[in-house]
């Protein structure tokens, strides 16, 4: 195949996405009120993003493939386009070819017992379906798939050539951990100045990662008003759009902050009126959740709203939702590249339950179901989780002594077909009858 | 020279006799429950059906199957992968892909121009995809196993069995069954699931045409439609009993390795 | 196991493969002395033979059910943590003075913390390896090792000093040496000795005290030097894997007729195919650079994968294998990416490989052989 045909093919899936985001963005101008509004934002500026890496790859500039917790405050500030290798799994929101693009990851001979979240960008990249930018930032944590992924992409001929760095993942968590990381994170800084052209402008880095504190600091705010009861947001707002925006296409952008204070009105004016998490006449909010991780993005139609709907069932906090990213101090370099080690290392969702010891979900559960009023701790339990499913008898442990339900389910994020939605529903019934809840 | 090739499986014990590169007796019954007496059983039918009074009179005996251990009376045994993948290239040499449905476990193997074995993957750890999956989802239906065959409309639409555990396929068909779905269309959903099934190990061994099916299973005109429809290729009917390929394939080994 | 190996010191090693706890740690325990365990051979023996302990390697050796772990696991975990998890609920490890766990892998880091809350074992500690192989990870290794090092002395009150870690690092460098003429006997057309015995001898080591270890390996090379071997096979393989410390597995492979003639794997070649650095004067960091770069790494280790498949070809070569099995506990991620990639270079290199999913504990036989004779037999249809 010639180059451009390979570059064409590189930019068929995510071309794709872009539509069907494209096509989502048209869905939320119908939603309304402001909570509409902010779901058109997001998806406006996600587009955005999107359309920005298309020109890259069309037009050869500059960009990478990185992570949300490869400190994305120094891509920005270095004016650097970027996408993420798991953007597919993770964006998926019950896009139509997620099943087939899973079906022809099995049909590589990839274990199925593997995480789909990794087997995905597997399939893509094996397969010449992702674009190959100018340098790559892999990812070696949380979990043993992440480092595994990155392996196979650097054995594929493809992208052998292309520039790869990692940050290294201490196990623990004290300062000694994250000065460790604080040097691999200047390292990771060097690497991209010398593979992409771009330079760091200190002042620049500045300025965003001041823009960032506000808007985390913000989205603290709007978490603090999400313990209301009744909680003013369900599944539909909240968590995945903030960490969607703020990691993966804006960091330390006003248009984030913008967002976020956006969102915060919302939220405050749902609690005025007194108004929880659904519109629906007569509906009231009975059983406060914590969905200990991502939302099933390959079928989250097909679970959430029935939650709410049937159960007045709502999410009040989940993984992703809840990370409380220290502020940068800003005053010097040092200072600067240590809070962000401390943001990439020990705040980032996912990365601070799974990367570390146990303590990390005890401590969470312990937190959240006291700030935020839990009725019932879910565990999903993801199939790529294998920490965690080794953590199940913890967190019980957890939820017994805070004397909080804990269900445990079992499940695919990704793929349906795993234990499909109607079991899922059927699971979560049995259990909140058994337990009284609701 | 006269040899003879016993394929002892979990649900038929199967024999073929074969005299200078051509069959001249084989049978197939059902099995007992010890893997001796099923071989002893079908090779003697076999023998006598090619006009022989007894197993002795053959040069060279090899076993396979799942009880080929237990097969006193043949000089060796060989896997069953390397029995079916000769097996199904004698029968048809332009097999490049054997995919084998039996009752217990399914295979697919990709076949040489010679008849060996280049590679295969295997499903025996559990029901889906095999024999015993169908037999499980007569029994839900209460149509016998040539029920399943028979009652499969080619126009209804055919529902969706997600389930790719066949203990829990079972529950969402007695749904089905429950909702008054019409049979031919759950029978069509069955077919499907376990072609998917199929499917995915026949892409990654990696398919190569012309591809048969074996084993009992293969029976199954639905299921040889659902899984040709998923590949998009049409796949060869073998010309004798796609049962009998694994015992062919070692008659026609007993016979290379007498000579 | 059927063996026509006769020396005391093999029986020994048979012994000791096949139990968690053995006459060896027995008659250690009885004089007063202590022993921790540890997982994942990425943690250095020789600080603990330093301090006057015995290491031994965590195994699920003889467990029959998860029944107790299955409280702390779930079915989706590696069978290896639940069923050595299960044992030391059960008990089997009451014998421990410690235990030292790392970040080795996702299901096994897991034992560390389901561990401090179900048992009382006295010093259990955790250590933080690196997933790169550079120089500021060996950096790191060095810093984690020297806490180790000031735990181990605080708890057990022995002084630690550079002379005796030497020492034990040339010590451990000789059993490696050792080891490693073992298998430079199988490259031999008559092998006097199997893959199901070497994997027996390799346990042993992990087992039993040093210098003792030594002596009967010693021994165990006289008889082997003398022994004839038996040309009473189909093809010669190579093993390539991680936690496998059954000797009845390969065994399985073996009556097939495929002799296991070399490996990579986690009780077997790695362990030993490099030695540690003496002429280094920093003993402490002669080690963090022997287990972070210098040994054959696993896939746990990010980066290497191209070395790792030079010396799984290398290995391949020396010992002229016929075919390579790759074999991988079920829900291993790091093994079975691995695999995927190893099968996609040997292909290449026209190499049979066959890629065999395991549970810890030996089941499904009648499986195992029909894919192995399977193999088998492709390999001789290839010969002709």
């Amino acid at each position: 195949m010639d180059r451009d045909a390979v570059r064409e093919k590189s930019l068929a899936r995510y071309k794709q996405e872009r539509d069907w985001f494209a096509l989502l963005r048209e869905a939320t101008k119908l939603l309304p009120g402001e909570e509409g509004r902010l779901q058109e934002k997001l998806l406006t500026i996600l587009l955005d993003s999107k359309e920005t890496v298309v020109d890259c790859v069309e037009n050869e500039k500059s960009f990478i493939a990185g992570y949300f917790c490869n400190a994305p405050e120094l891509f920005h500030a270095m004016d650097l386009p970027w996408y993420m290798l798991m953007e597919t799994p993770f964006l998926a929101a019950s896009a139509p070819y997620l099943l087939s693009d899973i079906e022809g990851a099995e049909n590589m001979g990839i274990g199925t017992d593997l995480c789909t979240a990794i087997r995905l960008p597997i399939y893509y990249i094996e397969n010449g379906l992702m674009p190959v930018p100018s340098a790559v930032l892999g990812l070696l944590y949380p979990c043993d798939g992440a480092p595994m992924l990155h392996q196979v992409l650097e054995h594929n001929k493809a992208w052998k050539d292309v520039p790869i760095y990692s940050c290294d993942p201490p196990y623990t968590s004290d300062e000694r951990a994250v000065e460790y990381f604080a040097d691999e994170l200047r390292r990771m800084a060097d690497f991209l100045q010398k593979h992409t052209g771009k330079t760091l402008d200190m002042e620049k880095l500045v300025e965003v990662c001041e823009e960032s504190n506000k808007s985390y600091t913000l989205w603290q705010d709007y978490n603090e008003l999400r313990r209301n009861v009744p909680c003013p947001h369900g599944w539909e707002i909240g968590g995945a759009q903030a960490f969607a925006i703020s990691q993966c296409f804006v960091a330390g952008d006003p248009r984030c902050t913008d967002w976020f204070r956006q969102l915060y009105k919302c939220g405050e004016l749902k609690i005025q009126e007194g108004k929880g998490a659904s519109a629906t006449e007569g509906w009231k909010e009975k059983i406060r959740l914590f969905w200990f991780d991502i939302m099933p993005y390959g079928w989250i139609f097909e679970l959430m709203p029935w939650l709410e709907e049937e159960w007045g069932a709502v999410i009040v906090m989940d993984m992703f939702s809840n990370f409380p990213y220290t502020l940068i101090d800003t005053s010097s370099e040092k200072t600067i590249f240590h809070g962000l080690a401390k943001r990439n290392l020990l705040d980032a969702p996912m990365i601070r339950q799974a990367r570390g010891t146990a303590e990390n979900f005890s401590n969470d559960i312990g937190r959240i179901v006291k700030d935020y009023k839990i009725d019932c701790v879910i565990w999903p339990g993801h199939m790529g989780h294998k920490d965690g499913a080794a953590t199940t008898g913890i967190m019980r442990e957890t939820c017994r002594e805070l004397a909080v339900p804990f269900l445990h389910i079992g499940l695919d994020l990704f793929d349906r077909r795993y234990t499909n939605p109607e079991e899922v529903r059927t699971k979560v019934s049995e259990y909140f009858r058994g337990m009284g809840l609701g | 020279m006269i040899v003879g090739g016993v394929d002892v499986g979990s649900a038929t014990g199967k024999a073929v006799v074969m005299k200078d590169g051509e069959i001249i007796g084989s049978d197939m019954i059902a099995a007992t429950t010890r893997p001796q007496e099923t071989a002893r059983l079908v090779m003697e039918a076999a023998v006598r059906q090619a006009g022989l009074s007894s197993i002795d009179h053959l040069d060279n005996i090899i076993g396979t199957g799942y009880g080929r251990l237990k097969v006193p009376f043949a000089q060796e045994n060989v896997s069953e992968i390397s029995c079916h993948a000769r097996g199904a290239h004698w029968l048809a040499p332009s097999t490049r892909t054997v995919v084998d449905i039996g009752g217990q476990d399914c295979k697919v193997i990709s076949v040489s121009e010679k008849g060996t074995v280049l590679n295969f993957a295997m499903n025996d750890r559990c029901a889906a995809g095999t024999g015993r999956f169908f037999e499980a989802m007569a029994r839900v239906l209460y149509c016998g196993l040539e029920g399943i065959s028979a009652l499969e409309n080619q126009g209804e639409e055919p529902c969706i069995i997600s389930n790719q555990c066949s203990v829990f396929a079972e529950s969402e068909v007695v749904t089905l069954v429950n909702e008054g779905t019409e049979l031919p269309s759950i029978i069509a959903g069955i077919n499907i699931s376990v072609a998917s099934r199929l499917h995915s190990m026949v892409r990654r061994v990696g398919l190569v045409e012309d591809l048969v099916l074996t084993g009992g299973c293969s029976k199954n005109d639905g299921l040889a439609r659902a899984l040709a429809a998923k590949l998009d290729i049409k796949i060869e009917r073998l010309p004798q009993d796609p049962q009998l390929a694994g015992a062919v394939g070692a008659a026609l080994i007993a016979a290379e390795k007498a000579g | 196991m059927e063996t026509d190996i006769k020396s005391e010191a093999f029986r020994k090693f048979l012994e000791a493969s096949e139990s968690i706890m053995n006459p060896e740690v027995r008659a250690w325990k009885d004089q007063g002395r202590g022993v921790v365990g540890f997982f994942c051979s990425t943690v250095p023996e020789e600080l603990f033979t330093a301090a006057g302990l015995l290491p031994f390697r965590m195994r699920g050796t003889g467990s029959t059910s998860t029944e107790l772990s299955d409280a702390y696991f779930s079915p989706i975990n590696c069978s290896f943590p639940r069923h050595t998890f299960n044992q030391a609920l059960r008990g089997e490890y009451d014998f421990l003075d410690g235990l030292v766990c790392i970040n080795s892998c996702d299901h096994v880091r897991r034992i560390y913390d389901n561990w401090i809350r179900a048992l009382k074992t006295p010093f259990v500690q955790v250590m933080s390896l690196p997933r790169k192989v550079g120089e500021p990870q060996i950096d790191w290794y060095y810093d984690e090792l020297n806490i180790l090092r000031g735990q181990l002395e605080e708890h057990f009150g022995v002084q630690l000093t550079d002379q005796r870690i030497a020492e034990a690092i040339g010590l451990q460098n000789q059993v490696r040496g050792l080891q490693k003429q073992l298998y430079l006997l199988r490259k031999a057309d008559k092998p006097p000795i199997t893959g199901a015995e070497t994997l027996a001898v390799m346990v042993a080591g992990t087992a039993m005290p040093k210098q003792r270890y030594k002596e009967l390996l010693t021994e165990l090379l006289e008889e082997l030097g003398e022994k004839q071997g038996s040309r009473d096979y189909r093809a010669r393989l190579m093993l390539l894997g991680g936690e496998l410390d059954d000797p009845a597995y390969i065994e399985i492979i073996e009556k097939q007729g495929g002799l296991v003639v070399t490996d990579s794997s986690c009780f077997g070649s790695r362990l030993m195919w490099a030695s540690v650095d003496e002429a280094e004067p920093d003993p402490i960091r002669a080690l963090a650079r022997y287990y972070i770069h210098d040994r054959p790494s696993c896939p746990r280790m990010y980066g290497l994968q191209p070395q790792r498949i030079a010396f799984t070809r290398e290995m391949a070569r020396e010992f002229r294998v016929d075919g390579i099995i790759g074999e991988r506990l079920l829900f291993c991620d790091q093994w079975v990416v691995e695999n995927y990639m190893t099968e996609l270079d040997l292909k290449e290199d026209e190499i049979p490989f066959m890629a065999l999913d395991r549970e810890y504990i030996l089941s499904g036989e009648g499986q195992l052989r029909t894919r192995v004779q399977a193999f088998l037999e492709t390999l001789e249809a290839r010969g002709n």
